[in-house]
């Protein structure tokens, strides 16, 4: 397993790097209004169907969530893509062994309450237009491993365009509960009921 | 009314402009093949969510069939872009007497068969990822006055990026077995049967 090795400042400059990359490339970013609870950390589940998704969630942990970004990528990922490691990324390899040390190592990083981390439950690509979240089992670990005060916050980015050439990304917030006190089975149905109510928020959203 | 007008160089300039603008905003387009009558005009219901879907859909049938495309835009945005005139497109004016001559005009472009028009029978710009299509009674009437004279064809387009930066385009073509509705009803249920099964193809997309 590769550890983060974040360096503050160059995360920051990651960040305002990558909001002046989005900025070119979507015509907005709009996120929901949404107010994370304070003292806590977060761990912030999104739904994987793009290249963007990690970017975004450094995004939304920088501008929005106001916490410092971890995120769990796939080892081989990693590997490709060093310098995430200065951003925050840490490996999984859901393969061997050792994913249990990065689901540790996850959820000691959440003891802090300025920390983020950023994970996807789908663990693969899996299209925009999916109705159904399927939460990978260790999730389940990682949540039970976490001695601090972490709030679960489940972010369903859906692109749409509109009147514009440029796609736009609406992210829609969810509070999932504090970690310890919702079930697994209880947080996969909540994260599904969000999508859901995601999916019809976008149909109506305002453009 | 604006009524589309002829003009080689602007035609001939965005004929070859269009394809550069797709290949440079999307990584690619998917579409299936259909068996399109060549003594027929085609009339093309599709779903309506971006300003690329005409674009997209010129692109595909420029692809697969040589038959010129007419595109029904309202008429706000057909004063905003000059161009759209040259390339095949008319407007309607959402009064009752505008409606009528636009839909009249409409059914008169199906009698050659040369002529491919499309709608976008949402009359408005929909989210990516409604439910439930919902149509506007007027094209029920194009159908009724080109009665036998046109070839029927279904797209449903859906926009995903997956691993890529850029966004890529599936548009899914069906052509329905009876193309005779009694209202616009049974029209609408019709579209909505190919919209779901593309849906269900586009959401079993998983890397």
């Amino acid at each position: 397993m590769i550890p983060a090795r974040r360096v503050k400042i160059f995360s920051n400059w990651f960040a305002i790097y990558m909001r002046y990359r989005m900025r070119k490339a979507f015509n907005q970013l709009m996120v929901m209004p949404f107010i994370p609870k304070e003292g806590h950390s977060i761990l912030l589940l999104c739904n994987h169907f793009s290249w963007w998704d990690g970017l975004w969630g450094n995004y939304l942990a920088y501008w929005h969530l106001d916490r410092k970004l971890y995120i769990m990528m796939q080892e081989d990922h990693l590997k490709k893509r060093m310098l995430l490691n200065l951003f925050g990324g840490f490996s999984i390899n859901r393969s061997s062994r050792e994913m249990v040390k990065s689901l540790q190592y996850a959820a000691n990083l959440l003891n802090d309450t300025e920390n983020l981390v950023v994970v996807f439950p789908q663990g693969q690509l899996i299209s925009n237009h999916t109705t159904e979240i399927v939460v990978e089992k260790g999730i389940e670990r990682l949540i039970k491993n976490i001695k601090g005060p972490c709030q679960v916050v489940y972010s369903c980015a859906l692109i749409d365009y509109f009147e514009n050439l440029k796609p736009s990304v609406y992210f829609h917030l969810f509070d999932c509960g504090i970690a310890g006190e919702v079930s697994f089975d209880k947080l996969t149905e909540r994260i599904n009921t969000f999508h859901k109510q995601a999916l019809k928020d976008q149909v109506n959203v305002e453009h | 009314m604006i009524y589309p007008q002829n003009n080689r160089l602007i035609y001939g300039f965005f004929q070859r402009y269009i394809p550069r603008i797709i290949r440079r905003n999307f990584k690619e387009v998917n579409f299936n093949s259909v068996e399109i009558d060549q003594n027929k005009s085609v009339l093309l219901l599709a779903n309506h969510f971006s300003w690329w879907d005409a674009f997209l859909l010129y692109f595909v049938f420029a692809k697969l069939t040589g038959k010129k495309l007419h595109v029904m835009v309202l008429e706000d945005t057909m004063k905003k872009q000059w161009f759209f005139k040259y390339i095949g497109a008319f407007s309607v004016n959402k009064t009752p007497h505008g409606v009528i001559n636009a839909l009249n005009y409409a059914a008169q472009l199906l009698n050659d068969p040369q002529n491919l028009v499309l709608i976008f029978p949402q009359g408005k710009l929909c989210s990516n990822f409604v439910n439930e299509v919902q149509f506007e009674k007027g094209v029920m009437k194009i159908m009724d006055q080109a009665a036998g004279r046109f070839q029927l064809i279904y797209a449903a387009a859906f926009v995903e990026n997956l691993q890529y930066e850029k966004p890529m385009a599936n548009v899914y073509l069906s052509i329905p077995v009876n193309c005779t509705f009694e209202n616009i009803e049974a029209l609408t249920q019709s579209y909505q049967q190919h919209y779901n099964d593309a849906r269900l193809l586009q959401t079993k997309i998983i890397l």
